[in-house]
């Protein structure tokens, strides 16, 4: 019996680059907004419930996993973004030059990483 | 630094694989085991391993890796050079494709240091110690290096890569601008090397339905051609969300292409005719 051919190897051997590595994780932020938006859910409606109700979500939003899990909540906010803003400039038919697209990706990154800082800082800021 | 041309060899790489099991998503028969090793002959001072994947499909037993020390003192420069010289003076079954030497034919195409490039005008001084050499990705394996391209090239023929015409005939050819003959620069140079398309994560997970960046890319060429008549039908055949829309712009396609095109614009001029067509 004639064996089946192999298939040669894609994932597992092919270099992360950062036009692939950009790209997934413009996935994986997409997929951890699309569970964390339950979350904001609940914390409005924590909000309107009152007092009681919003400070056992605060109190939960304030422990260590809470605030590990909004760190990257909000990462992935800006960098949905951000990454989003740049398929819309795809889209439309620009920036496809090769130099074009590895500037726009580090300054996707670059960018996000301040946002998510500035909106931390303020964050805590407004919280003291 | 970014990168400015599909050449540029990283110097630093953080990851040179996804982290991943080496076996992960791959059925039984593709599993790939530890093969043979070549160690350089005795005296030789300036040596490179090169990794290469290994199938022979009379064996009935599954690929693997085997290892080539070679002594870089006593040949060429190229990648192709190094596996020329391992087939004439190390193992005459190693077997690849290869035709030009000058990377204009495209058989030499395959994955090396993890990124697909032509062997031809790979520098081994730019390759990495070991170089590791695979087979253009997610394909079916002949042999060694050689991977079956037939799904590929019936992709390439589903976009009807000829001139199609209704008018008459001319007297004579059918003429072109020299500014219409210049829409298809960056197009018209595609060698059909299959680079982009082995490359793209995209065709990995779709490869029966995603037209990938080759054909697309020539699509394209036909599409932006002043004397082609068939914009219409060659417009419906793409309208689908597979055929063309399976494109994420991941844009691996352009970062690897070894011709330094741009399949990825290339697919993005599709998508706005197609909306330009709809408004």
């Amino acid at each position: 019996m004639q064996r089946e051919r192999p298939l040669s190897p894609n994932l597992q051997i092919y270099r992360p680059q950062l036009t692939s590595v950009l790209s997934i994780t413009h996935r994986l932020t997409g997929v951890l907004l699309s569970v964390g938006s339950p979350f904001f859910v609940i914390w409005i409606v924590a909000a309107a419930d009152g007092a009681r109700s919003y400070a056992a979500f605060a109190d939960m939003l304030g422990s260590p996993l809470g605030l590990a899990l909004s760190f990257m909540w909000t990462f992935s906010l800006f960098f949905h973004l951000c990454n989003g803003v740049r398929h819309l400039v795809w889209d439309a038919g620009y920036g496809f030059e090769l130099r074009t697209i590895y500037t726009s990706g580090w300054a996707v990154l670059a960018v996000s990483a301040l946002l998510t800082v500035i909106a931390w800082i303020a964050g805590l800021r407004l919280g003291a | 630094m970014p990168v400015r041309s599909s050449d540029d060899v990283p110097r630093r790489t953080l990851l040179r694989r996804f982290p991943v099991p080496r076996n992960f998503n791959v059925s039984p028969e593709s599993r790939i085991e530890t093969g043979k090793t070549w160690p350089a002959p005795v005296g030789t001072t300036r040596t490179r391993k090169f990794a290469i994947y290994r199938f022979d499909p009379h064996a009935g037993r599954n690929p693997r890796i085997d290892t080539f020390e070679i002594d870089l003192d006593d040949c060429g420069p190229m990648v192709l050079d190094a596996l020329i010289k391992i087939k004439n003076e190390i193992d005459p079954t190693l077997t690849f494709r290869r035709s030009c030497r000058e990377g204009v034919c495209g058989s030499c195409a395959m994955n090396i240091d993890g990124t697909n490039w032509l062997a031809c005008t790979r520098f081994i001084s730019d390759t990495r110690e070991p170089a590791t050499i695979y087979p253009l990705n997610n394909l079916r394996i002949i042999k060694d290096l050689v991977p079956d391209l037939s799904h590929l090239f019936a992709q390439y023929a589903l976009v009807k890569p000829w001139l199609q015409t209704k008018s008459l005939p001319p007297e004579r050819e059918r003429l072109q601008l020299p500014e219409e003959r210049r829409r298809l620069d960056g197009y018209y140079e595609c060698i059909l090397c299959f680079c982009c398309t082995a490359g793209c994560p995209s065709h990995w997970w779709n490869p029966q339905r995603f037209l990938g960046p080759a054909a697309l890319l020539q699509s394209w060429r036909w599409l932006s051609d002043s004397r082609d008549e068939a914009t219409g039908e060659r417009l419906d055949e793409l309208e689908d969300p597979f055929r063309l829309y399976r494109c994420h712009t991941i844009l691996n396609c352009t970062r690897t292409c070894p011709k330094h095109l741009n399949p990825g614009k290339a697919i993005a001029s599709i998508k706005k005719l197609l909306i330009e067509r709809r408004s």
